[in-house]
């Protein structure tokens, strides 16, 4: 486990970045596309040019070139290397390193293992799924024995589900191997799930760190980016027997995924909330009935406000939606909180 | 009417080596094939072209690699160089490397390291290599700027150094490109023509490669040797050209990267 320091990083896009990481810490760069997430990952990696100090436990790490540096990189298009099969993609990244050819045999039966990919071993990348090949890129960056781990937007591509359960896997797998690791996303749920803490790139510059339940709070003007979320303030927790949370708001029940703590609001991201002229079918869960308020425009984007009782809820939309819908001020609509769009907090 | 420029087009290509093929009858071929004259032309045309060949590789191949991932002062300059003998007139061009190695201080300077290339077959693999090396180094660069170099900085982020990744990522994943650029090479090598001849002349069991036999023979009315070049030419003009189609067709993935 090693702790990253990084002071006065600059470069062609860098304007001066000071960052602290704790070792074995899980730092997550959220930031909108051309803030320098990424150029940071490649300072990093030493794939770049910079000016400043990269320091690793104290010593610099500056005059080392990316092969020397020990940085586990999983690019954003995973790079796998298409003329080789996965336990030669393995193999591979055990090059250099100080075993012999029984050492790397036994360490790549021990990578297999440990990601769960013995049967995928003798496929070649483009026979595999998209899950698969990202836990490949995974595995053969953890098997070239790195100090540090690098991920550029690793579950981006994946559906959700295969994406919330490869998140879930590989924190755990951080936390076991005590990997200091960097992440690069856009998405804040995916932020919120595997952060130890958030830092909030623009322009080249760190604009802020946050704790990853200060994501849905965040008030400040740093990280305008960030997609205001509503936060519904909840009464009552009752928890069902099925992995579920029954809360109380605007005098309706919501059901919310039980993370096994005590929720005191529900956050979701305007974007995230359905809303139509007709009633949905389907069982009537986490539906709401609502009156348009407001109807306006923000970066190109239609943000409805809609009246749910007392409350106030914001629903964001393209404007070909809003025109298919044909909403105008109030007019009635119901909705839908996707269950796995709602996080309690 | 696109139809019938095409099928136009493919008799006239196709007439030619039938004409070559039914001038004289097989048997005549057979036995001229056979003569010392033709086999001495043929194993001199195979030594010299593969040794142009890998002269060309081991310039051509890193030079080909500098120009597909560098920018440097003077890189514009060096590419038209590079594709000068591309352009220029084979006889042009053997002209040139005359007068070049007939220079007193590099002539006598080559000779002392035992390197006689005027009139000698080593001239024959020069004025090959001068031909050939172009080719090569402009098929190989088209091939290492269709690879991907970010694998290359996967690569680096292994731990490989930048050596271990040319010949463990670049080179497999450009080889079919590689591998075409030096089939087309040693095809242009194998039957080069003008400049063989002014370097290194047209005397028989001594620098008449397969090319410079059929000028010699048609020039003496010995119209079955001159044939039976021209049938060997022809011979392994269609193997190369099936080698290249079979490498187009081949798979990527079954590429196998040396010690791993």
């Amino acid at each position: 486990m090693i702790a990253i320091r990084l002071r006065q990083i600059r470069n062609f896009i860098l304007k001066g970045v000071d960052l602290d990481i704790g070792a074995g810490e899980l730092c997550v760069l959220v930031g909108p596309s051309g803030a320098g997430k990424t150029t940071l990952l490649n300072v990093l990696a030493g794939l770049v040019p910079y000016q400043g100090r990269v320091l690793f436990d104290g010593k610099a790490a500056d005059h080392l070139p990316s092969h020397r540096r020990r940085v586990g990189y999983v690019f954003q298009d995973l790079l796998l290397f298409p003329h080789l099969t996965v336990e030669k993609n393995l193999w591979l990244a055990m090059k250099g390193k100080n075993l012999d050819r029984s050492g790397k045999k036994a360490r790549t039966e021990e990578i297999l293992r440990l990601f769960r990919m013995n049967h995928l071993r003798a496929r070649l990348p483009e026979d595999l799924s998209g899950g698969e090949k990202q836990r490949v890129a995974v595995a053969r960056a953890v098997a070239s024995q790195p100090k540090v781990l690098l991920l550029d937007e690793p579950f981006a591509s994946l559906d959700f589900r295969t994406a919330r359960y490869l998140r879930q896997e590989f924190k755990s797998l951080q936390r076991r191997l005590g990997l200091t690791t960097l992440i690069v996303t856009h998405n804040l749920h995916e932020a919120r799930e595997l952060a130890d803490h958030i830092v909030v790139f623009q322009n080249g510059r760190l604009e802020q760190t946050l704790r990853p339940d200060d994501i849905w709070f965040n008030k400040g003007d740093a990280g305008q980016f960030l997609e205001k979320p509503n936060l519904l303030v909840c009464q009552e927790q009752i928890c069902l027997e099925n992995g579920l949370v029954q809360v109380r708001w605007a005098g309706l029940k919501i059901l919310v995924p039980d993370e096994g703590r005590k929720i005191s609001h529900l956050a979701i991201l305007p974007h995230e909330v359905y809303i139509s002229t007709l009633r949905p079918p389907g069982p009537p869960i986490n539906r709401f009935c609502g009156k348009v308020k407001d109807i306006g425009e923000n970066k190109g984007m239609i943000q409805v406000t809609v009246e749910v009782g007392k409350e106030i809820l914001r629903v964001e939309m393209s404007p070909g939606h809003l025109k298919a819908l044909g909403l105008s001020h109030g007019d009635r609509v119901h909705g839908i909180f996707k269950l796995r769009a709602l996080r309690g907090c | 009417m696109s139809f019938l420029s095409l099928i136009l087009m493919s008799l006239f290509l196709a007439a030619v080596p039938a004409a070559l093929l039914f001038h004289v009858s097989p048997a005549e071929i057979f036995t001229a094939v056979s003569s010392a004259e033709i086999l001495f032309a043929l194993r001199l045309s195979l030594i010299t072209s593969l040794l142009a060949v890998c002269v060309s590789i081991i310039l051509g191949v890193p030079s080909a690699y500098l120009l597909a991932r560098r920018h440097f002062f003077g890189k514009a300059l060096i590419e038209t160089l590079l594709d000068l003998p591309l352009v220029m007139t084979p006889l042009v061009a053997g002209m040139g490397l005359l007068f070049l190695f007939g220079q007193k201080w590099l002539g006598e300077t080559l000779a002392e390291l035992g390197l006689r290339l005027i009139f000698t077959p080593w001239g024959a693999m020069a004025a090959q290599t001068y031909i050939a090396a172009p080719i090569l180094t402009r098929s190989c660069r088209a091939a290492f700027e269709a690879t991907d170099c970010r694998y290359e900085l996967a690569g680096q982020t292994l731990g490989l150094s930048p050596v271990r990744v040319f010949f463990v990522i670049t080179l497999p994943l450009a080889r079919q490109g590689l591998l075409s650029g030096i089939i087309l090479a040693w095809a242009r090598a194998l039957g080069e023509f003008g400049a063989t001849l002014m370097v290194a002349g047209a005397t028989r069991f001594k620098t008449a490669t397969l090319p410079i036999s059929v000028y010699l023979n048609i020039s003496s009315g010995e119209l079955g040797l001159a044939l039976a070049c021209s049938w060997l030419l022809l011979l392994t003009g269609l193997v190369m050209l099936v080698a290249l189609k079979w490498i187009g067709r081949s798979r990527k993935g079954k590429v196998s990267v040396g010690g791993i």
